[in-house]
């Protein structure tokens, strides 16, 4: 007699012979009748018209029968809520049955009908059941509580469960607070702002007691609510870990790991100082070992999580580089994950065993394990300055196979080393030339028409190379098209006498040939540059590019934090927030590592930083990356510094140019004033940037000059700082102000997204004053589609200090239900400058004779038609108090300070010539405060 | 939270679908098959995705087993979980495949009951020990066939009874077979299996050794009793507990199944444990970086080219292959198959080989540009070669260096590399004498990789 039998019959007229079988006597024919059922159930037949008959068979004293039977109404009584009320009156008789068994079954399986109707009947069973003395039932009826929760919550808080499930923790079964901890988890999660896990020392307490004793799934319930709670301090943080600790070698990996998070967590509470830290890191390396020698999934699952813990504290791993050696039979999916934690691990140290490793994998049957191994030695070179000669000589080897996937590969990551070391490795440019024919990829075609125009001087042959490319111009991905016209066009700024016809030949099938708007726009800068001022052109396009650091694949910091928190879950899987793929309210709330005690980031030796990338690399912000890439590409890297020097009648025009195609770099700074403002900042030897802005700042200065008086600070108007597209629709717009000595940041959020959008907030990356926001961003009601609020968030200057590239930039981080979105923008330094400011006369005169000559810079202000004391005046309003006044030969020098949030000082001289529209200005103080002072005068003045 | 779990066989008949929280229809099967099916090469299969439900599933015994969930709860445990589920059908049921899953519906739907509780996807326990008192249902065994009974018996080897040999399927039957009768057969298996993953580099340098073990025990015994297991006393544990010079045993961290209790293993290296029935992993260790022996093989590689024929460039590539077994003479390795990854070879090709026995064979296997080399019975202390002579059209002196390392998957019976032993195993109290102990001692290759 086998079960599968019942699989095999189709006749007609079943559920006729099933019903009758079903209402036999005998309880043999009965049970093999129901099996049949539940088995056509499994197979996807509608076995829903014997609910009647199969429910009739629900009183009986066999337990199997039993089971089966509610198996069976669980899966129709949805579809039968009518029908399911008849069985309601044997489930509440069950619950009161003499055996345990029966008795949580019958509050299981009524959980589980998800029929409004008899839930109303299951509160008074569960009630019963949640105080049963037979521990079974008790952990049983806890998890239906959650259960009910998810049907109907309102029912659940009134009826009071959730407290009894709260004295349920304090249980004496440990499976029972297991449950009652899972229960009470789930519940919490969909109530982000009930502190139903209200979690005390007490509790906590209870909790790790319990920890010991239940089995390994209660244990996993038990460690994820601890690592939902808070330590007071770093005293109970060690006490907690040193409890979690032998979790650390449970047989069962989702144990070690839901211990893994908790120690990681608490970790960061704990002072670096402390033995017990370095104690706690020794053991956290052999159970994430030991993971690798599990099955192929958990292996792929624990090295996601690795790769997480290994970019947050590379100190674990760093002498475990060797597990994460491919093995030849590892699955592709394990080999590529093994390969990335490896580049991540890489040091001096261990670098010379990592390349001989990954020369081996470049030689592997797999071809996409052979791609990612040639782009590994690559990431080795940038990564490991040491190393990278020997990287390159590896790859040389490589390219000499002429394996095709090899080369190009290969010349990919070549051109990233030139990057990272330009002028060191172009010996080997005549190699790569040599196989320039087998090259069929964009990618590594563009790399290759990049190193061609990037070295054309030393390539005697560069123009033929490069027309030989163009011929099949049109052919070609946009990817290569657009490093073909910059190559060429570089080719013409170093040899111009031979090039011209063919950049002119790219230039023409750029602009005039293409439908692609980059790519036209692209040449159309080029085209003009060129025609209008060639010197300015080999400024823009042979300007020297900045660095590429290692830094760029690391995971945002923030983001890092937040999956952190979430090891040993999908999160950690898909290095996603679980708002980005987890549906409706649950799991949304950010989880944040807990601030570190004791002594500060700040105050930490720089050496221990050293020893990871992961240490706060401020410079890893998305959108910088995207601006950085853009920049790469375009090879435009400082394009607004050489508008100056452009003719003024050729001005407006490449500033259209500009504006089209350098969104992200105008929506980075704050206002177009101090965008263009950094251009003499960096330039200070030609000062023609005003009259460009002068035209849009004319206005202001025209609403608040003629008053005379304070008018309050300069406020720029808004700009966008975070585009719809780049952020799911949400777009952020906004300025700076000072307020009433109160630094405020006004935001304009519109939704162009097609969902409502809630649950904002906000936060700053460290930032050079210290910037933090007072309060909570206070978006009130949801934001609808189209809709725009505009709110006010009040700054203080008490956050965490650190020094940002520019003085003035500011990272922000904003959250809404749908993700985390991250820009930077620029503030005004006049934001800074507080009402106090004003010097005394007698210190101002014995400080300005000491300061010494280099601290000083000259700054000049165009077309500003003020006198003295109206300008005197309307700087006041923004904070700069002119102290003294004098007159010599026509020319008004006022001498003025400012104030900064920090207490450092800026004084300074400006001299007004009468008639003369042009002001001089000229300021002393900290050599890197000036600069950004400075720039931010122009819209402070006008 | 786990919200539904279904079995496909390798085909994508639904065996097996419960859902336990209602989140989502049925039709989610068809699209976890159709997504695992579809799937590429180098797409991890582990966590898949669609439409904000995720799909986390193991394969096992030819059967997709799958959990699928809405919220973000630990893959580790799904998996595990998974893992267990298989290991526990396979316990009730004798054998895992798609016939016996079949046959026993009925019962592993009770025990997914009894394991998720049914209750809302939080998974209860996988003891089997508490499992029997709920379950109801009675195996229904399927002939205990076994398409790997390899019939080399030597397999297993019983220290403990010199004379008998358990047979390798012995272990093969469900735990509990039908109330008394002949199934009650008071058996208890200890295995002790160790993989090895071992690195040669090109000049027979050690250039990386792992050795992972375990020791599982399969219990059939229908009344727990304690049992002892004693390993070798001198077995140390961690890197810095090395005294002296002894040849002391030793492995770099071990876990231990929670049932196990540890009060007389720090002195005298005794494991305490109540088996419940079906298969469980008592112990898991490791040792890294370290092989307490010899490796067991020794290769001399040599790769050359030649010329067939110069003028039309038809060269051709000479293998020469001479392999040594370093183990005592006594023993032997079973079914050695030794594989050269990559060639360069493009489409035309040919072999001619000569091998130092006629029972070994050798294959060409241009799609994966393999080379295979298969050797039955390799006796300890013995040395064979094979010359390989592969034609290949256009190739250059470069494409030399791609000739890939040479990979060995072998088994050692009788014999661990690290040198855990099991000195005793007893039974408290002592059963009637109806018990056989068996203990087994195992090593497989995991990875034996020999650059060339």
């Amino acid at each position: 007699m086998t079960d599968s039998k019942y699989f095999t019959t189709t006749k007609k007229g079943e559920i006729f012979e099933l019903k009758a079988e079903l209402n036999s006597d005998k309880k043999e024919k009965k049970k093999e009748a129901v099996k049949k059922v539940i088995a056509s159930m499994t197979v996807g037949k509608d076995v829903s018209a014997l609910f009647p008959d199969v429910v009739n068979c629900m009183q009986t004293d066999n337990l199997e029968l039993k089971k089966l039977v509610y198996l069976y109404l669980m899966n129709y009584a949805k579809s039968q809520p009518d029908m399911a009320i008849m069985a309601v009156n044997t489930f509440v008789k069950d619950c009161e049955d003499l055996n345990p068994l029966i008795r949580a079954l019958a509050v299981r399986t009524m959980g589980c009908i998800r029929v409004d109707k008899i839930t109303e009947y299951l509160c008074e069973p569960l009630r019963k059941c949640l105080k049963d003395e037979d521990p079974y039932v008790r952990k049983t009826a806890a998890v239906c509580v959650a259960k009910l929760h998810d049907i109907n919550a309102q029912l659940v808080e009134d009826q009071g469960f959730l407290d009894t499930l709260k004295d349920l923790i304090s249980d004496s079964n440990p499976m029972v607070v297991a449950n009652a901890v899972a229960a009470l988890s789930e519940i919490a999660e969909s109530h982000p702002n009930s502190n139903l896990l209200d979690l005390n020392p007490q509790t906590i307490n209870k909790l790790l007691t319990a920890l010991n004793e239940c089995t390994e799934w209660g244990q996993i319930f038990i460690l994820d609510c601890l690592a939902s709670y808070l330590p007071r301090d770093d005293r109970e943080s060690q006490s907690i870990c040193e409890r979690v600790t032998p979790r650390l070698s449970h047989a069962n990996s989702a144990v070690v790991l839901s211990a893994v998070k908790v120690l990681m967590k608490f970790m960061e509470m704990l002072p670096k100082d402390l033995d017990y830290y370095g104690t706690l890191l020794k053991k956290l390396a052999p159970p994430l070992v030991t993971l690798l020698s599990a099955e192929p999934e958990l292996q792929y699952v624990a090295l996601r999580n690795i790769n997480l813990i290994v970019q947050k504290r590379p100190e674990i791993l760093k002498h475990e580089m060797k597990v994460f050696f491919v093995k030849y039979n590892d699955p592709i999916y394990v080999k590529l994950e093994k390969l990335d934690i490896m580049i991540r691990l890489a040091s001096q140290a261990n670098i010379a065993q990592v390349l001989a490793e990954l020369k081996e994998y470049a030689t592997e049957v797999d071809v996409d394990f052979v791609r990612k191994a040639v782009r590994a030695i690559g990431r080795c070179a940038i990564k490991v300055e040491q190393s990278a000669e020997r990287c390159v000589s590896t790859l040389l080897d490589l390219i000499q196979t002429k394996v095709n996937y090899v080369v190009q590969e290969a010349i990919v990551v070549i051109k990233d080393i030139f990057r990272k070391y330009p002028n060191k490795y172009e010996s080997v440019i005549a190699t790569l030339c040599e196989n320039l024919d087998s090259l069929d990829e964009p990618e590594a075609r563009a790399a290759m028409i990049w190193i061609v125009g990037e070295y054309a001087e030393r390539i005697d042959n560069a123009d033929e190379l490069l027309e030989s490319f163009l011929e099949g111009f049109h052919d070609e991905s946009t990817q290569v098209q657009l490093q073909l016209l910059t190559a060429i066009v570089k080719l013409f700024l170093k040899k111009p006498t031979e090039t011209q016809e063919l950049v002119q030949q790219v230039l023409s099938l750029a602009t005039q040939d293409s439908d692609n708007p980059d790519l036209r726009d692209r040449g159309y800068i080029y085209w003009r540059l060129l025609s209008t001022d060639p010197v300015a052109a080999k400024e823009v396009v042979l300007a020297e590019k900045p660095l590429i650091s290692e830094e760029t694949d690391l995971i945002e910091p923030t983001l890092l934090e937040e999956l952190i928190c979430h090891i040993g879950t999908l999160a950690s899987v898909y290095h996603k927030p679980p708002s980005a793929f987890v549906e409706g309210s649950r799991g949304v709330q950010h989880k944040r590592l807990p601030p570190r005690a004791g002594s500060g980031e700040s105050t930490e030796s720089p050496d221990v930083g050293q020893s990871g990338p992961s240490e706060a690399p401020p410079a890893v912000i998305p959108s910088q990356g995207d601006l950085l890439g853009d920049l790469l590409n375009l090879d435009l890297a400082p394009p607004t510094a050489t508008v100056p020097s452009v003719q003024p009648s050729m001005q407006m025009g490449a500033m259209d140019l500009l504006g089209g195609g350098l969104d992200s770099l105008v929506c980075s700074s704050p206002a177009m004033g101090a965008g263009l403002g950094a251009a003499p900042a960096a330039m200070p030897a030609s000062l023609g940037s005003a009259p460009a802005v002068g035209g849009g700042l004319g206005d202001l200065f025209d609403l608040g000059g003629g008053v005379g008086m304070p008018t309050g600070s300069y406020v720029a108007p808004k700009t966008v700082w975070l585009l719809a597209m780049k952020a799911k629709g949400l777009e952020i717009s906004g300025t700076f102000a000072r307020r009433g000595g109160i630094i405020q940041m006004d935001l304009s959020l519109t939704n162009k997204a097609m969902s409502v959008m809630t649950d904002f907030a906000i936060q700053f990356n460290r930032n050079s004053f210290g910037l933090a926001p007072a309060g909570p961003l206070q978006v009130l009601t949801p934001l609808s589609p189209n809709q725009t609020i505009d709110v006010s968030l009040p700054l203080s200057t008490s956050g965490p200090v650190m020094k940002m590239e520019p003085l003035n930039n500011l990272q922000v981080a904003v959250k809404n239900n749908i993700d985390v979105f991250y820009f930077s923008c620029q503030y005004p330094l006049s934001l800074l400058f507080v009402e106090d400011g004003k010097m005394d006369r007698q210190v101002f005169l014995a400080t300005w004779k000491d300061i010494p000559n280099d601290n000083e810079a000259q700054f000049q202000i165009k077309d500003i038609h003020l006198n003295s004391d109206v300008a005197s005046n309307k700087l006041q309003g923004s904070n700069i108090f002119t102290i003294a006044k004098r007159t010599v030969e026509g020319q008004d020098m006022l001498y003025q300070s400012v104030k900064l949030t920090n207490g450092i000082w800026v004084l300074a001289e400006m001299r007004i010539q009468t008639g003369n529209p042009n002001y001089t200005w000229m300021c002393w103080r900290r050599p890197h405060v000036r600069e950004c002072v400075s720039q931010n005068d122009s819209p402070v003045i006008s | 939270m786990i919200s539904q779990i279904f079995i496909l066989s390798s085909k994508g008949d639904h065996l097996i679908y419960k859902d336990f929280r209602g989140e989502e229809s049925k039709d989610s099967i068809s699209v976890f098959y159709e997504m695992v099916t579809a799937l590429s090469g180098d797409q991890p299969p582990v966590v898949m995705s669609h439409k904000g439900l995720h799909f986390i599933h193991v394969r096992q015994g030819g059967l997709y087993w799958v959990a699928s969930t809405k919220t973000n709860p630990s893959p580790f445990t799904i998996i595990e979980f998974l893992n267990r589920l298989a290991a526990l059908t396979k316990d009730y049921c004798g054998s895992l495949s798609e016939k016996s899953v079949r046959m026993n519906f009925a019962l592993i739907y009770e025990l997914l009951d009894e394991m998720v509780v049914n209750d809302f996807g939080y998974i209860q326990t996988t003891s089997t020990d508490i499992l029997k008192n709920f379950i109801q249902t009675e195996a229904v065994s399927s002939k205990p066939f076994s398409l790997f009974d390899l019939s080399n018996v030597g397999l297993f080897g019983a220290e403990t009874q010199q004379s008998k040999v358990a047979p390798s399927v012995a272990a093969s039957r469900p735990i509990m077979s039908s109330r008394g009768e002949q199934g009650g057969k008071n058996e208890i298996f200890v295995d002790v299996i160790e993989r090895l993953s071992v690195v040669i580099g090109s000049k027979g340098v050690l250039m990386k050794a792992d050795i992972q073990g375990e020791i599982r025990i399969k219990c059939f015994l229908p009344t727990c009793s304690e049992m002892r297991i004693g390993l070798n006393e001198e077995l140390s544990i961690g890197k810095s507990q090395l005294k002296g010079y002894s040849s002391a045993v030793r492995v770099d961290e071990c876990r231990f199944h929670q049932a196990v209790k540890l009060d007389e293993f720090d002195t005298f290296r005794i494991l305490k444990v109540c088996p419940s029935q079906g298969e469980q992993t008592v112990m898991q260790y490791q040792l890294c970086d370290e092989l307490p022996c010899a490796p067991p093989f020794q290769l001399f590689p040599s790769v050359e080219k030649d010329y067939v024929n110069r003028s039309v460039n038809l060269s051709m590539v000479l293998i020469f292959l001479k392999l040594r077994c370093d183990l005592p003479p006594k023993r032997s390795v079973f079914i050695l198959h030794t594989s050269i990854t990559p060639l360069p070879l493009s489409i035309l090709y040919s072999m001619s080989q000569e091998l130092s026995s006629p029972d070994q064979t050798a294959e060409l296997q241009p799609k994966n540009k393999a080379l295979l080399w298969e050797i039955p019975r390799f006796p300890g202390g013995a040395q064979l070669s094979a010359l390989f002579k592969v034609d290949v059209p256009g190739l250059s002196s470069a494409s030399l260096l791609e000739v890939g390392p040479v990979s060995m998957s072998f088994e050692l019976p009788k014999q661990t590399c690290t040198g855990l032993q099991i000195r005793f195993l007893r039974l408290s109290p002592t059963q009637t004498g109806l018990s056989q102990r068996w203990v087994r001692y195992v090593t497989h290759s995991d990875s034996y990789t020999i650059r060339i």
